[in-house]
Formats: C-alpha cells, structure tokens, sequence
C-alpha cells in the first residue's frame, strides 16, 4: 500500500537556518501520528512541507506517490485535489482567521474551490453544527475567544472533508476545557481511515491522540516508535527538551529536584 | 514625559471600542437594520449626494433631518452620535467656516462691536452650506455603518461593479485592524509601564520609531502567513465573495423611498 | 489632512475619483504582476497598518506631537505602486466606517495622499539615496526629505482644490457653496500647519523607522534599493551627487505657486498703466518709502514698455485659468530653458575642446 507521505533525505533552509537536515520517514494511510520535539525542532516546517506550501531543496517528498515540488502545483486539477485531501490547522488561529467572519471563513476553501453555492451553504451549516459553533456564524474573528477561534480553525479545514489532518501544537494557549473539547474532537475524528498527523511538544496529549511518533531535534530525525516506549526513555526526552529537571517543592519532602514534566 | 504614549493609547482605545459597538448596534432590532444592505448602500449614497448638489440651505437641512429621523427610529443612541460625529463635525468645520463669516464680500448683516469685522449675509450663508452638507452627510455614513456589518455593507457594494478583489481586500484590512491596533495597544502599554522617570526627546522620537517599525515587521510576517493559511485551503490568485441578500417587498419598497426622495431633494436644491 | 464632505463641490469630486482610477487600476496591475498572489494578504495587513500608524500622535523636536501619514515608509518599503494601494485603501476605510475624511471626496483624499504622496515620496527617495549601502545615513535623510516633501505636496493639493471651489462654484447670492476661501488664503492656512508640524512628523517618522529596519529588517528595505551597493563598494559618484539638488530643484518648481499670495506687484515691476492707477499707486508709494510716485510714467518706461510682449505675460499662460497652474507651468517652461541653454553651452564648449 502506497504510503501517504514518504519523505527521503529532506532538506529545507529558510532564511538561512537550516530547518530540517537530511530527514527521511514514512506516514501510512489512516494512521495517527505525532511529531514530537521542543520549539525549534522543525516540526512546523515540516508540516508546511507536507502541505506543499514549502519545497524541499534537496531529497525528496511524496504524497501518495506522487513526488510534491511546485512544478506539479501549477496543475489545476492536481492543486485542488491536494488541497482539499490534506488539510492544515495552523498554531496561530490568527493566521488560519483571515475572513470577516465564521461563516466566511468556512465557506472560503470550498469556495476556492469552486463547490456549487448551495452545497457550501449546506457544507458549512454542517460543520458550523458539528463544531458547536453555529451561534458564532456572523461573529467577526477579533470578538472570539481562544478556544473559538480554534474551533473555526479546525472547522475551516474539516469543511473540505479532508484524507488528512495536519495539526500544529494544536492545544497551545488554550485553557483546560478548551484543550480537552479539542483532544476529544482529535479522537473521535476519522474512525481509522482518516491520516491525523500532530506537531506537540505536549507529551501529555501524545498517547491519547497517536499510535506513532516521530521525536524531532534540530530538523533531524532522533527516535521513532509507539508513544508509550518513547515516553519510558527519560534520558531520550531530556536530551530533546522536552522533558527537563528544576527545583521545585514537594509537600513535607522539602525542596529538590529531578526530571519531571508539568501537565 | 510620556504624554504621547497616553494620548495614542487613548485613541487606540477609543476606536477599539467604537468598532465593537458599530457591530452591536449593526445587529440590534432597529428600522434600518433590517433593510437589505444593497438597498441601504444605494439609498443612503443617493442622499449624500443630493445633499452635495443642494444649492438651497432648506433642502440640506432637510436631508439632515431625515438623517436624524432614521438614526432614531433605529435606536441609535443619540447622545452616543452627538459624542462621536455631530460634535466632532461641528467643531472641526465650524473652526473653518468661522473666517468665511467676516472675510467672504457681500451685503454687511452686522458689525462686531469692538473688532469692526463685518458679518456678511454670503459669509453666513457660505459657512451654513458648509456646515450643514459635512453634517448631513456624516450623519448618512455614521448611520449605514451603525446599521449594517461592515461584511454586509462591503458585499453590497459589489452592486456598484466594484471588482470583487477591492471587497476582500478591504474586508481583510478591517479584520486585521483591530489585532494591529491591540498589538500596538500592548507595546505601548508595556513601554508606558516600563518608562520611569523623563524621557529626552531624541528617546521619545527613537521609542515611536521603533514601536511603528516593530508593528511593520510583524505587518509582514503575518501577512507571509496568511497567504500561506489561505494557499492551504486553495488559493491560488482567484478571490469570491458568497453573499446571502434576499431583497424582499419591502425591500423594494424602502429602494424606491430613498430614490425618491433623493431625486425630489435633487431638483428643489437646484 | 483628510478633506470631508461638503467642502468640494460633486463635480470637483468626480473629477478627482476620475483622475484616481487609472492610478489604481494601474497600480493593481502592477502589483498583481509583482507578488501574485501575495498582492490580497500583503495589501491587506498593510492598509491596516498605514490606519494604525495615522493613529500614533508623534513627539516632535520642541515639544509638540503630530500625526503622520506613513505615506514615505509605505513608498519605501511597498513600492510607489504598493503604496498608493494600501494607503488608499487605509483612506476608504477611514472615511466609510470612521466618517474621517468625506465618502464624495475619497477621490480627493486618494489622489492627494496616497496617490500624489506616494510617487513624489518614491522619487525624492531613489533620487537622494541613489545607490548607497542599505545601511547608509544617507537612507534615513532621503526617507525624512521624501516624507517632509509628500506631505506638503499633498496639503499643496489639497489646498489647490479647496481654494478654486469659490472661483466656480457660488450661489444666486454670489456666497460660495461650498470651501469658501478662494487660493490666496487656502493656500497659506493648509501650508503653514504642514510645512512646520504635520511635515516634521512625516519626516520624523520616516527618517526614525528607516533608521529601525536598517537594524532591524535591512531585507525590507531592499525593494527599493535595486543595485544598492554592499556595504564594502563605494557608491557611483558623479551625477548621483548633483541628484538632491535636483530634486530640490523640483521641489521649488512646485512650491511656485507661493507667489500667488504676494499681493500687489515687485518694487519697480510696474507697467505705464500703473501709473494711473489709484490702487497701484497706492502699493508703488507703500513700497517706496511713502513717496508719492509722478503722474505719469517716465518717457523711457513710455518708450520701452511695449518693445516686447512675453508669451507668458505676468506667468499666467492665456490657455490657463488657474493662476497656481500657470505658475508652476511657467516655472517649468523657464527651469527647461534654462536647463536647455546650458546644456547645449557645455555641449558646444566640449565639442570645441580637444579630446
């Protein structure tokens, strides 16, 4: 079975860092997978360039067979099939927010690609019902909160009914609820035929949300497999970053420290 | 002396919360809140402009009137517009229409006592059309702005044949400006908090230099962003605005008011 | 700066929204081809940018504080094309949902600021900066010389327009229906609060941001600095350094119409007729120290007087009926002589000159 992504030896400079160093992995159909690493790690470019909105400068980059460079972008039809198979929910919901309000917001992918005018009236209803968000319709992006904004951020992409779902750290600055409202959504998504591919340094979300990570540092490939072994490896995840040890107090023990990590 | 930091603060912050209660009252139960925004767009433009071609006060006075007449049978509150439009309005054209009361020639209505300036009949009429045109119309703008989403109003003038790329980009630019006026709120609030004792001047200029060019970097990095959020779900040049207008009887009807009375005010102003 | 409603007359406005349109469907076009489809996002957060910068009040040598247009910094930084667009569309958005600035006279306000702002801004900026280093002082003065310049070319626009309003356009009474100050003292009122505080602000702040990015984001001044030399080369020399007087040159040419508002005639510029007219003899004697002037004109002023007639009497051209035009059209005409005469002289001299 055709991998859905297959990256082999990637490299990729912006603005003279060097962001990901001779990567290579591979993402089956329908699997749920993290990306672990700390800030800094290349997790967020390499989303971007799984989403074809970067370009390797050397190895290579597959979707489905398909090798991804910009040459094959400038195919119409092979563009807006890509772009309404993978799907991306940027960190930053001001980023991914940039329409007037909720409804156009949801209605601008399908738009863009070119949906019939009723069907995106009913599409977007749909999801705006399926986020909980139905009561935001008309509200412009600078009157929502946090977790609204995410909400619409993941609706905005779901409305295409994408193959795979590209998130990046998608719990940051959210509050608790908000935060479980979305790792419930992450896991009830897809029913196993759907690809999730996470970017989190949350190493508390890993477990409920993936079956297989991918631990990053400095754009190079460290550690993979399944979240449980990975999390055991204190030495591993110290040497990444993303666990680390300070002095804190614990209740009648005094005060001492040794590698933990906060939820 | 960081009397410039307060003065901007204020006025970031007052235009914050002018923009948050435009969009409440966009959305409460009023008469011209439940128009169809084409109609409003097309109506309230006409009475502008017929404002603009009165050569006789009376019917100037009249299109205010009727200004006035809609924003309170649309609830608007009127001390709020007094505050915000009427006032400022006043006092700025009447600062310059002050001169024009002595110094425009013509048949002498007054003397001033001590001074010995003239008051003239065409200085006071001059500065009376000036007033009142930059009144009513004001008041006409105001009102199609505190009764309509802006969404609404920019989608509805796609009926003038703007090209559809001119209304989101102007769309774009209102949905950011708010996050760029609360980006400069934060830097100027952090700097003012950090500020101890009296800034020289050279320091005043190089902190407000700094906070506009920091506000342009990010202008730029989020804007790389944005096109790379809007690429990901399909952009590639081409841009489409979806409205949901359903013009219904009384729609019609309020469209042939305005037009109405519009061109009536046209030719008793000629 | 920004002109309301009810101060130029509808016609006034067409016209200006008219004059406008080429600009920006050009400037789109332009734009378009430039970035692609970068031109929606990058307009966008732009024009909401140049709205939030109107806001900032400045400090200023002195004391006081101002606002700014950012009309230089949008050139530099966008482009003249760039520029117009997103400062345009800061404009619209101001005048519609913030009633700052009139809807009939967004043309108005387009042309003068972001239209005619940001060209002259862009030219006095490439001709003054030339092709220094990025990070060259020369930069910053160049930004501070091109904004102090826009925005008084802007409030000279303005000014123009309001001033001609009461030529045109008056009612059965003869009172002016609409700006009601003809040239004379449109344009001194709108200068004087431009050349000294809104032109200070202008210049502070682009002369103050540039100084920021060539720390900061030297990379975002680069768009306008095509073949700017790295910081080792040493910058051409020759004909970019007579470029400020130039560009001085042609500022003066548009500030001429400051002469209109001398009233009366130059001390011994007077015709025979003059001489028989009370009011000039008024000014004649004022001029002269209270002595009343004779009678008659001179035999020799007589004689003389009409030995030549100029194309250009009193620098108001036949064909031109606003006086401001016709003097900037004069002193072009004149500057393009004078520039013709000295350019064939050298042209001459140096083809008589052995190589």
């Amino acid at each position: 079975m055709t991998p859905v992504f297959h990256a082999n030896n990637l490299t990729f400079q912006y603005n003279s860092v060097v962001a990901l160093s001779r990567l290579s992995l591979t993402i089956g159909e329908g699997k749920r997978v993290a990306l672990l690493g700390a800030n800094g790690s290349g997790k967020s470019t390499l989303l971007r360039l799984l989403d074809g909105l970067y370009f390797a400068d050397s190895g290579s980059l597959s979707f489905c067979g398909t090798n991804l460079d910009p040459a094959i972008f400038e195919d119409d039809e092979f563009a807006f099939q890509f772009r309404r198979r993978v799907g991306l929910v940027f960190q930053n919901p001001d980023v991914q927010l940039f329409s007037p309000t909720v409804f156009d917001e949801l209605a601008f992918g399908p738009l863009q690609l070119q949906w019939p005018k009723k069907e995106i009236l009913e599409r977007v209803d749909a999801v705006l019902d399926q986020m909980e968000i139905s009561h935001l319709r008309d509200r412009p992006p600078h009157r929502l909160s946090g977790g609204e904004k995410k909400r619409v951020a993941i609706g905005s992409v779901l409305v295409l009914d994408p193959d795979v779902l590209l998130l990046d750290e998608p719990t940051a600055a959210l509050d608790p609820r908000s935060q479980s409202q979305i790792i419930d959504l992450l896991i009830g998504w897809g029913d196993g035929k759907k690809t999730v591919i996470t970017a989190t340094h949350d190493l508390g979300l890993v477990e409920d949300i993936a079956d297989h990570c991918f631990l990053l540092q400095a754009g190079t490939l460290v550690a993979e497999g399944r979240p449980a072994e990975l999390l055991q490896d204190e030495d591993l995840l110290r040497r990444t970053n993303l666990i680390h040890a300070h002095r804190h107090r614990h209740e009648g023990n005094g005060v001492h420290s040794h590698p933990h990590r906060h939820r | 002396m960081t009397r410039f930091i307060e003065r901007t603060i204020a006025g970031l912050t007052g235009t914050m919360s002018y923009v948050l209660s435009a969009e409440e009252s966009a959305t409460s139960g009023g008469l011209l809140q439940g128009i169809d925004p084409r109609v409003k767009v097309i109506g309230i433009l006409a009475l502008i402009l017929s404002s603009a071609l009165a050569r006789r006060l009376w019917v100037i006075v009249s299109v205010l009137a009727i200004g006035l007449i809609l924003a309170i049978a649309s609830r608007m509150e009127l001390g709020k517009l007094a505050r915000w439009i009427w006032g400022p309005a006043l006092l700025f054209t009447g600062c310059i229409a002050l001169p024009a009361i002595f110094i425009t020639p013509g048949r002498s209505v007054w003397t001033v006592p001590t001074l010995g300036w003239t008051v003239t009949e065409q200085g006071l009429r001059s500065a009376a059309y000036l007033l009142s045109r930059a009144e009513a119309a004001t008041t006409l703008t105001t009102l199609l702005v505190l009764t309509t989403p802006w969404t609404h109003v920019l989608k509805a003038l796609r009926v003038f044949r703007l090209p559809v790329v001119f209304v989101v980009i102007l769309g774009m630019t209102h949905r950011y400006l708010f996050l760029l006026m609360q980006s400069a709120f934060d830097m100027f609030e952090s700097r003012k908090s950090r500020t101890v004792g009296v800034l020289h001047s050279a320091d005043r200029r190089r902190l407000a230099a700094s906070t506009v060019g920091v506000l342009l970097s990010k202008t730029f990095h989020l804007s790389a962003d944005i096109h790379l959020a809007m690429q990901s779900r399909g952009y590639r040049g081409e841009v489409y605005s979806l409205n949901d207008f359903h013009a219904r009887p009384s729609d019609w009807c309020w469209l042939f008011v305005f037009l109405s009375v519009s061109i009536l005010a046209w030719r008793l102003g000629q | 700066m920004h002109i309301p409603d009810g101060y130029l007359s509808p016609a006034s406005c067409a016209a200006l929204y008219a004059t406008s349109a080429p600009f920006w469907y050009v400037a789109l076009r332009r734009m378009k081809r430039l970035l692609n489809t970068q031109v929606v996002p990058l307009l966008s957060v732009f024009a909401a940018f140049s709205f939030v910068i109107m806001m900032f009040n400045l400090p200023l040598p002195g004391g006081t504080t101002g606002h700014a247009v950012g009309v230089s910094i949008a050139a530099i930084v966008l482009g003249p094309w760039g520029a117009i667009l997103s400062i345009s569309i800061a404009l619209m958005i101001q005048a519609v949902f913030f009633g700052d600035g009139g809807i009939t006279a967004i043309g108005a306000n387009c042309f003068n600021m972001a239209i005619a702002g940001s060209l002259v801004a862009y030219a006095l900026y490439r001709m003054i900066s030339g092709r220094v280093a990025i990070d060259s002082p020369r930069r910053i003065i160049a930004a501070g010389i091109a904004g102090y310049a826009a925005i008084n070319v802007s409030a000279l626009l303005a000014a123009i327009e309001f001033g001609v309003q009461p030529m045109f356009y008056r009612d059965a009474t003869g009172a002016p229906l609409y700006a009601p100050y003809p040239l004379h003292i449109a344009i001194p009122a709108m200068m004087i609060g431009h050349l000294t505080i809104a032109g200070l602000a202008e210049m502070v702040v682009s002369g103050g941001v540039v100084a920021y990015l060539q720390r900061a984001e030297p990379g975002l001044l680069r768009r306008t600095a095509p073949g700017a030399a790295t910081p080792n080369e040493a910058p051409a020399t020759g004909w970019s350094k007579t470029r400020p007087l130039w560009a001085a040159l042609a500022l003066l040419m548009i500030l001429t119409p400051l002469g209109i508002l001398a009233a009366g005639s130059a001390w011994g510029e007077w015709s025979p007729d003059d001489f028989h007219n009370q009011t000039a003899r008024t000014q004649i004697a004022a001029a002269s120290g209270n002595l009343a002037p004779p009678t008659e004109a001179p035999t020799g002023l007589r004689k003389l007087a009409n030995f030549w007639t100029a194309p250009m009497p009193r620098y108001a051209p036949p064909f031109l009926k606003n006086p401001a035009f016709g003097y900037i059209l004069s002193a072009m005409t004149g500057t393009g002589m004078i520039i013709l005469a000295f350019v064939s002289l050298a042209w001459i001299t140096s083809r008589r000159t052995p190589e």
